[in-house]
């Protein structure tokens, strides 16, 4: 796997996949995606700055409200995902950066500059940032992090969070076995929400650069319902990465919260020796 | 053999296979999806809140369909 890929062999339309470098600052390698993931991110800040410092309580319409509809749809889902909804309000920033940080960028990557539009040397200047896998497993393994390290804190130790993988004792073989296979699931988390990403990204961008190919004169006549695909799909995937990364505090945090269902495990024969001797 | 062995291109038999077999997977899933979730607002109209959920499970099904697509360019 050289700097770049091919699809379609030589003959079709070219896609380069893989991300290639465009300047060198210091011995540091900048490659286009990581350019335009600053160009992207610089912009969603100050975008999203500008527009919290003119929400009001009567709203005015256009990107304001559209914001506004995000940040409140991503709020209840959030709250509503946790069984303590105090629990549930403490997580909503962070969650809906991740929700509009993806959006934003899946959505600027798709506009005409970016990808083969423009080009410095043989390579593209700018690709998406979502479309590079070392992108997304970025943000997959940061709000990884970030689980993990509520779901700990919630559990109230490291020791009581790995507890809740055993469904049994785990002094007991059977269940020691299935705890680890448990641990290792939890593990490829990381991996399963920034491959999703990644390969959702970057093959609407091929499908559209097929489409586009195909209709050479007419290129934006056929491809412009795949564009319109793809804006479905950038909403679509920015909307399941961040319900599946509550999902997976939801679970961790929800079941610390129940430590009477561990009792009808480890504690069930105590309660019916009782039972009977009453 | 040996020129059978040249003139077939076992490169492109091979990726239409990945494709092929990658992709009905996922297409049979997302069809019994959508069709278990059309049936369930059919029956109880107040269902039609559960998209999200049902979209969640798209997306997981639809995940392997990707892989497929993205294997074939490890095939030489």
């Amino acid at each position: 796997m050289n700097n770049f890929l091919q699809v379609l062999g030589a003959t079709g339309p070219t896609v380069h996949v893989a991300p290639a470098e465009v300047l060198r600052i210091g011995g540091i390698s900048i490659t286009n995606s990581i350019l335009y993931g600053w160009i992207c991110a610089a912009v969603i800040s100050v975008l999203l700055i500008w527009v919290a410092h003119r929400v009001a309580v009567k709203p005015r319409g256009g990107f304001i409200q559209f914001v506004e509809v995000g940040v409140e749809f991503i709020t209840n889902l959030v709250v509503n995902t946790f069984d303590d909804k105090k629990v549930g309000r403490k997580y909503v920033p962070f969650f809906v950066t991740i929700f509009f940080f993806i959006l934003l960028n899946n959505w600027l990557g798709l506009l005409p500059i970016v990808g083969e539009g423009l080009r410095s040397g043989e390579n593209p200047l700018l690709r998406p940032f979502t479309g590079d896998l070392n992108g997304t497993f970025a943000i997959g393994l940061v709000t990884m992090l970030v689980v993990y390290g509520a779901s700990v804190k919630e559990a109230g130790g490291l020791g009581k969070y790995l507890r809740h993988f055993f469904v049994g004792n785990p002094k007991n073989p059977m269940f020691f076995g299935i705890g680890l296979i448990e641990m290792f699931t939890d593990l490829t988390r990381v991996v399963s929400l920034s491959l999703r990403l990644f390969l959702n990204i970057t093959i609407g961008e091929i499908v559209i650069a097929v489409f586009a190919y195909l209709g050479s004169v007419a290129a934006p006549v056929t491809a412009l319902p795949f564009f319109m695909l793809e804006l479905l799909v950038a909403a679509l995937q920015a909307y399941i990465f961040t319900i599946l990364s509550v999902m997976y505090l939801a679970i961790a945090v929800n079941h610390s919260s129940h430590p009477e269902e561990e009792n009808l495990i480890t504690g069930g024969e105590t309660d019916t020796i009782g039972a009977k001797a009453a | 053999m040996e020129i059978m062995a040249e003139t077939i291109n076992t490169e492109i038999i091979g990726k239409g296979l990945m494709i092929g077999g990658g992709f009905i997977g996922p297409a049979i899933g997302i069809g019994l999806i959508g069709g278990s979730y059309l049936q369930a607002v059919g029956r109880n109209p107040e269902a039609s809140k559960f998209l999200g959920q049902a979209l969640i499970f798209v997306a997981l099904a639809e995940l392997f369909g990707l892989l497929a697509f993205a294997s074939i360019f490890i095939v030489q």
